[in-house]
């Protein structure tokens, strides 16, 4: 570069306290990236904002189609199937599964604070049965704050979880919140 | 020829200079410590200490103020003052004008310093000073450009020099966006709703906030750079020409990149899209000014191994370049669906203000001081120890928060084979970050550290001067024209110091208006079978005490167009939905989750107990506590003065519920009051801010309806 004649002139008369100027023409590199950029950029308004490029509704829409179709639905439960599952292991799955995500509003325990006492003789829906628990955790009831658990939680601990309150149903742990709804046998 | 011209002697003002400089230094030390505490407050919540007035909601802001204006403020205001009188060859225009530029400017900061933790807030990023400071702001400011611009028409040097371009499209275009995103109507003496609102404030708002980074932390920080690194260096600028077409480009271009903050939100696309493609544009630009700054160099490499200022000038460019890179990286639609929320932008934006802004002004400083005290700086060693730690510093910043952020980035978007998330809990990708936030503070404390040795390299430097006296200089009498030949093109503008200023605001005019006129009127965009109810009396009160305690700085209130935000949030916020807010509170950090859909979520005892202590609800929360909740009292009666001004702007409400509005809020708040006593929460709650605060979050994603419209209409 250094024996290109035109290159490292000081442009004469511009001297601003000291600091002159080169007249060195713009980088190659640098014009190449800038026009690119330039043409990307008026391509990618054009086919998005004027042309057929599909809106964020729309791209939005074919992805929730996509996870949709992902969701195996697991296996059909019956209160026997249920039932069936309720080995000891998995009990201890389902118990920490109800610590990390129960307990903030069941207690520790079980023994009922913002959400009931899931361990007494008492229930607001249904009875003690497995399916009926099993209803209220995948569905929720929304407007009493207790929030459905069926897309944050895998089949595999939604099992393990019913199971393991199940398994509370009329143990009457110590300071338990007064009953609430009908008694169940 | 010389020899022909009448010389004069003018006497430089160096004593702004010297305060503008002082001022820097001591507003450096305020920003880096709250910058290092915040940092500390998110790597372990007890740090914030219960105290209201610096819990992180507060801190932030605080801390982001005195980086911006306080530490680079005054920054550019000792560059500027500095460096012009020596390129127009005049002192400035008026010293009166200059005093007051620098005492206005220094108790807006100290107001500022009292009014944030106080919880007076705006909530809008960078521009959270109630309305008093910024009509303290604008006065200042005007004082400022009237001093500038008449320095400017009596000037000896007829070309303007590039730093000079860059300045004075800084003063233009602050101005601009100073006034036009403060637009707002008082209610008291420091509580003020924006006319904006919904997304049109959200868009005014980043327009705002986007070229507060272009034209606050950018723009003057090039001009400094034209001046000091060829001083420092003692080579000619690389490239005039470059220098031409990276400035007019770099001014017009970015004006335009703004919505790159609310990307795949419910912002109109166009808009969007207007906001990706400019700022990819605008990589090219920005990178004309990093390369002008490091060709300059060429021939005086070596003085990058001896002077630490030098080191110091080329890091400090070289930062800027990474982050003008990064930036329109980021602005790409689906690389923003990453970032965006995470701590990837907060590392971005520390490499731009802790490399760019920040070794900048230590270069600058370790260059002026000596010369402003006529002295040997103390100790070039302790400089480049001061160079080392901050490096370090910087990188481990950068690089825990990159980790950081794409980490969590990644775990948001997760989904298992069954189309679920993988990780449902949003606390879960909170602990997972804890330890990078160690290592972010760790990165502060060292540049902390640094900036401390420098305290004490300037401290003994100046203790050696000899007495201080302004710069006397021979110059012509008459404005000076080196070229012999008649200017033509660029150069002609240069000699015209209002068409150059005329032009400079009509390029970054057009695209402020382009943008920002289409949303004046937003219901346009919206269905007409759509209602949006208001915000009852109490849930307004509570939402302003949301705002005060700046909540949004770690949730956001805007689910994206995106599967992942879907399937944990529920459906994507609506532009609707925003639409009586003011101000939005669309966020842009997620710490915590998005809460535009929370109301109903929990009962509100739920919210009651993780209000006071979150760790009794989910036992890994970094969220602060907010005891005093619980405590204070609200006064219902300030509300019917709130909801007329709401009501003004626009929102609907009755005349009755206005007049009504402290009996309705009164109401209400004691129904919450005793659902919640009933439940197990203490008596007496219904005066208590908490209840306030529980209906608006109970009250969020819950005012959307739809009415079927006749044919007919
Ligand atoms: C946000 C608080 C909250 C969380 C978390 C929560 N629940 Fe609940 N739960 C409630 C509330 C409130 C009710 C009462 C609903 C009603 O009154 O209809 C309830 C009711 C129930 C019931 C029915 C009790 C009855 O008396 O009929 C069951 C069973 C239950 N929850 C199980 C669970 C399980 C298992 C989990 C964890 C996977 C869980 N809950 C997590 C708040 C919660
Ligand atoms: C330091 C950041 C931080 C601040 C400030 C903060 N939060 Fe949080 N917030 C979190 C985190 C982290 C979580 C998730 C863990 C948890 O639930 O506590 C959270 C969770 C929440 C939730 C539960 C959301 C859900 O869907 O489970 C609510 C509601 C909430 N915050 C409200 C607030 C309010 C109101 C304020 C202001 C008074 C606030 N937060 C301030 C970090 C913060």
């Amino acid at each position: 570069m250094s024996e290109n004649q035109d290159f490292d002139q000081v442009i004469k008369g511009h001297d601003y306290d000291g600091i002159e100027e080169f007249d060195n023409p713009l980088p190659g590199w640098w014009l190449v990236t800038f026009l690119g950029a330039i043409i990307f950029a008026f391509g990618y308004l054009y086919y998005y904002e004027m042309s057929s490029g599909p809106s964020q509704v729309v791209l939005l829409e074919e992805s929730m189609q996509v996870l949709k179709s992902l969701k195996k639905s697991g296996p059909a439960m019956d209160e026997e199937k249920l039932a069936a599952l309720a080995t000891s292991d998995k009990l201890a799955l389902g118990k920490t599964v109800f610590t990390g995500k129960c307990a903030a509003c069941h207690g520790q325990n079980a023994e009922g604070l913002i959400g009931p006492n899931l361990t007494d003789k008492h229930a607001i829906h249904g009875t003690s049965a497995r399916m009926d628990i099993f209803g209220i955790v995948v569905d929720g009831v929304l407007d009493k704050g207790m929030p459905p658990w069926k897309d944050a939680l895998t089949p595999d601990e939604l099992v393990n979880v019913v199971n393991y309150v199940h398994s509370l149903k009329g143990t009457f742990v110590a300071n338990g919140k007064p009953v609430q709804g009908n008694e169940f046998q | 020829m010389e020899s022909h011209t009448k010389l004069i002697e003018v006497k430089y003002d160096d004593r702004i200079v010297r305060q503008f400089f002082m001022a820097m230094m001591v507003w450096a030390g305020a920003a880096f410590i709250f910058g290092v505490w915040a940092a500390l407050e998110l790597a372990d919540w007890r740090v914030n200490a219960n105290l209201q007035w610096f819990t992180f909601g507060r801190l932030r802001p605080l801390h982001t103020n005195s980086a911006i204006f306080a530490f680079a403020g005054n920054a550019i205001f000792a560059g500027i003052y500095y460096s012009t009188q020596r390129l127009l060859k005049t002192r400035m225009a008026s010293d009166i004008l200059s005093k007051l530029h620098f005492w206005g400017w220094q108790l807006i900061i100290v107001g500022a310093a009292i009014t944030l933790p106080l919880g007076f807030t705006q909530s809008k990023e960078y521009a959270e000073l109630e309305w008093p400071l910024d009509i303290a702001i604008t006065l200042v400011w005007v004082i400022f450009a009237v001093n500038y611009f008449w320095t400017l028409s009596i000037r000896r040097e007829k070309h303007i020099y590039v730093a000079i371009w860059f300045y004075i499209s800084t003063i233009l275009t602050v101005a601009m966006l100073h006034i036009v995103n403060s637009i707002e109507i008082p209610v008291a003496m420091f509580k003020s709703y924006p006319v904006w609102g919904g997304i049109q404030d959200a868009l005014v708002q980043w327009w705002y906030g986007h070229n507060a980074v272009a034209f606050f932390l950018t723009t003057p920080f090039l001009g400094l750079m034209y001046y000091f690194l060829p001083k420092a260096v003692g080579r000619p600028v690389y490239s005039y020409r470059l220098s031409i077409v990276h400035f007019w480009a770099l001014i017009f271009l970015y004006i335009w990149a703004g919505p790159h903050h609310l990307l795949n939100t419910a912002l109109p696309e166009w808009a969007q899209t207007l906001g990706m493609v400019f700022s990819l544009m605008l990589w090219a630009p920005s990178w004309g000014g990093m390369i002008n700054g490091l060709l300059t160099l060429r021939g005086a490499w070596d003085t990058l191994r001896t002077e630490p200022i030098v080191k110091f000038l080329v890091t400090a460019v070289t930062f800027y370049g990474m982050s003008t890179f990064e930036g329109p990286l980021l602005s790409i639609k689906s690389v923003s669906s990453l970032g965006h929320y995470t701590d990837w932008i907060i590392g971005h934006v520390h490499g731009g203000t802790l490399g760019w802004n920040g070794f900048l002004s230590f270069g600058m400083g370790y260059w002026l001081v000596p010369r402003l005290w006529k002295t040997e700086l103390f100790s070039k060693k302790l400089a480049e120890t001061h160079f080392w730690f901050g490096l370090f510093g910087i990188l481990l910043y950068y690089i825990g928060m990159w980790a950081s952020g794409i980490t969590q980035g990644l775990m948001w978007r997760a989904f298992d084979g069954n189309g679920q998330l993988l990780y449902p809990d949003f606390v879960e990708t909170v602990t997972r970050i804890v330890p990078l936030y160690w290592v972010r503070a760790t990165g502060g404390t060292l540049y902390l550290t640094g900036y401390l040795i420098m305290v004490y390299n300037l401290y003994k430097t100046i203790k050696n001067s000899k007495g201080v006296a302004n710069e006397v200089v021979m110059v012509p009498a008459t404005m000076e024209d080196h070229s012999k030949v008649k200017d033509t093109g660029h150069r002609w503008l240069e000699g015209s110091g209002p068409v150059f200023s005329i032009l400079a605001l009509i390029a970054v005019a057009i695209g402020s208006i382009i943008e920002i006129y289409p949303t004046l009127n937003i219901h346009k965009y919206v269905p007409n079978n759509v209602t949006v109810a208001p915000y009852t009396p109490l849930e307004h009160l509570g939402r302003d005490i949301y705002i005060r305690e700046g909540c949004y700085v770690c949730h956001s209130q805007m689910i994206r167009h995106l599967d992942f935000d879907v399937a944990r949030f529920g459906s994507p916020s609506l532009l609707e939905e925003s639409m009586y807010d003011r101000p939005f509170q669309w966020g842009s950090k997620r710490t915590g989750p998005d809460l535009a859909r929370v109301g109903k979520k929990y009962p509100d005892l739920w919210h009651f107990k993780h209000m006071i202590n979150p760790r009794d609800i989910v036992a890994q929360s970094i969220m602060p506590n907010y005891p005093w909740l619980a405590e204070q009292s609200v006064d219902f009666n300030v509300l019917r003065k709130r909801l007329s001004v709401m009501k003004m702007l626009g929102v609907p409400y009755s005349d009755d519920e206005v007049t009504r509005a402290a009996e309705l809020a009164e109401t209400q708040a004691k129904q919450i009051a005793e659902g919640l006593t009933s439940q197990g929460a203490p008596a007496g709650l219904e005066k208590k801010e908490i209840v306030a605060l529980i209906a608006y979050l109970q009250c969020l994603g819950q005012k959307r309806g739809e009415k079927s419209v006749s044919i007919s209409n």
